[in-house]
């Protein structure tokens, strides 16, 4: 999925990096210590700068969920179906990912623990139903 | 509690309108479709290009048909000239009357072009580059659209039947109007047998993108007296911009509409029983269900409920967008439906015609971001 994945783009990597240590993390300001999801340059709640990757619990709720019946890109046909969740981490943030296919359906509020895979040997974050 | 000024209300007015054909225009760039808009509204105002000292363009989603590509084509320098890179016309709208009333400008011509269909933008590209949603499979408006619908169904109980009131609502509508693309009469039973294309939302539930070009005519409202249409007069307007955007734990759901809809309502000192014609821009039936709660047309949570008693179809209390909406009439961001609310105003619109509608509105918003409302009446004194 090379034209969807922010791969090698230096604001991303940690988070890679760390799923192929099979951790997930987010950003937490160095100043107020608010976590934050998807990564950002400086922090949106108190102005600063600085920030650390942080380990968090990988689990969370399921916020919402869509399956997708028709691949809006190439890479995606092989795919279809495919659902994807918006996560509200046990820790806070939420977190927008994909769905393995289990034997539970999606549903608003389910559990959902995370996956270390690598897609294309390239480390990634799936979302399991538990 | 004293009403607040109202600086805007009935200062400037919309004196023309006009719009190519809506599809495909093959061989007709973003910048030649704005123009020929333009050109009719020109027309439809009375007025000609020498009498104009403003231009608004509004950027396409493809680049296009900016202020400096349209005013080429337009052949004057003016005074006062911009590009919005967002759209719906509301926004463009708002800078419009801003520059009347300030007097940097007296009469202005806002325009949008696009070609987006023949052009063959691909809309599954994630439109600011690559993003961890992206690499997720989470492309296309469908999908924060359609998690925000899922979110709404879960927590409040919309069904599909509810919210399929909009399409079907739409295209129903459609049908009186001739410029529309989706004319085909649609049941409910075809709406529900249509398959998902992104679980929860049909294919119905979604805009198809097409070419054309839309554009009006704004101009002061002593000058607006003078022309042969009725002015329709803005009465009111406002904004508000979530641009937290993913950063905002409540992004997709946008409660913060809610601030855009009190400060229409506060400055104008009107409610949502005074409306009796409302357009929402619908890239997405999601749009509409948001918008119609959060500007108080329902209750929070009630959208649903609301839709299935029919308020909004043709013979309704709520007629919403009588020219079918992007779900049935075109895409053109939004701008097809300022022009449909002057046609009724007006009085001009054809089979679909409603009673003597006095007072209008327009919600749309940029993408999940940026939010605005406009107020748009025949009577000048309506909001101040």
């Amino acid at each position: 999925m090379t034209g969807l994945s922010p791969t090698g783009d230096a604001m991303t990597a940690p988070f890679f990096e760390a799923a192929g240590q099979g951790r997930l993390v987010v950003q937490q300001c160095s100043s107020c210590g608010a976590l934050r999801w998807p990564p950002l340059a400086g922090c949106p709640d108190c102005r600063g700068r600085d920030s650390a990757w942080v380990d968090i619990a990988p689990a969370g709720t399921i916020w919402s969920f869509v399956v997708y019946h028709r691949a809006f890109a190439a890479e995606l046909k092989p795919d279809i179906p495919y659902t994807v969740v918006m996560v509200e981490l046990d820790d806070g943030p939420y977190m927008i990912g994909r769905l393995l296919e289990g034997e539970k359906p999606p549903a608003v509020g389910a559990r959902v623990a995370a996956e270390f895979v690598a897609t294309d040997g390239v480390p990634s974050v799936r979302w399991r139903i538990v | 509690m004293a009403k607040p000024e109202n600086p805007v209300a009935g200062r400037a007015a919309i004196v023309g309108l006009g719009h190519t054909a809506q599809g495909e225009l093959p061989g007709s760039s973003a910048e030649q479709n704005a123009l020929d808009a333009g050109l009719l509204a020109l027309q439809n105002a009375g007025l000609t290009v020498g009498d104009l000292d403003g231009l608004i363009a509004c950027k396409s989603v493809q680049g296009q048909a900016n202020d400096v590509a349209v005013g080429a084509l337009l052949g004057v320098n003016l005074p006062y000239v911009q590009s919005l890179d967002y759209g719906t016309c509301n926004f463009s709208l708002h800078l419009a009357v801003m520059a009347i009333v300030s007097g940097m400008a007296n009469t202005i011509l806002l325009t949008y072009g696009a070609n987006a269909r023949s052009g063959k933008f691909d809309f599954g590209k994630p439109m600011y580059g690559a993003d961890m949603a992206s690499a997720a499979g989470l492309v296309h408006i469908a999908g924060r659209a359609g998690l925000a619908l899922q979110r709404h169904k879960a927590i409040y109980g919309t069904t599909d039947e509810q919210f399929g009131m909009l399409a079907v609502g739409q295209r129903l509508w459609a049908q009186n109007n001739p410029n529309a693309i989706f004319r085909k009469p649609m049941t409910m039973a075809d709406y529900l047998a249509e398959p998902y294309m992104v679980d929860p939302l049909r294919r119905s539930d979604v805009t198809m993108i097409s070419d054309g070009g839309a554009a009006v005519v704004v101009t002061a409202a002593e000058r607006a007296r003078d022309l042969p249409n009725r002015p329709v007069y803005v009465s009111g307007m406002a904004e508000y911009a979530g641009v937290r955007g993913d950063n905002n734990p409540e992004n997709l759901m946008r409660p913060w509409l809610k601030q855009s809809a009190s400060a229409i309502w506060t400055t104008t000192g009107l409610n949502a029983g005074d409306i009796d014609v409302l357009y929402i821009q619908d890239p997405t039936a999601v749009w509409s269900l948001q918008m119609l709660e959060y500007y108080g047309f329902c209750g929070i949570g009630e959208g649903g409920p609301f839709l299935a008693e029919g308020h909004t179809l043709p013979g309704g209390v709520l007629p919403l967008n009588t020219h079918g909406g992007q779900l049935s009439e075109s895409y053109t961001w939004g701008w097809m439906h300022v022009v449909e609310a002057v046609r009724q105003l007006r009085g001009q619109a054809g089979d679909r015609q409603l009673d003597a509608p006095r007072i209008g509105m327009y919600c749309s918003s940029h993408g999940f971001v940026k939010a605005a409302a406009s107020i748009l009446s025949t009577e000048q004194s309506v909001g101040s």
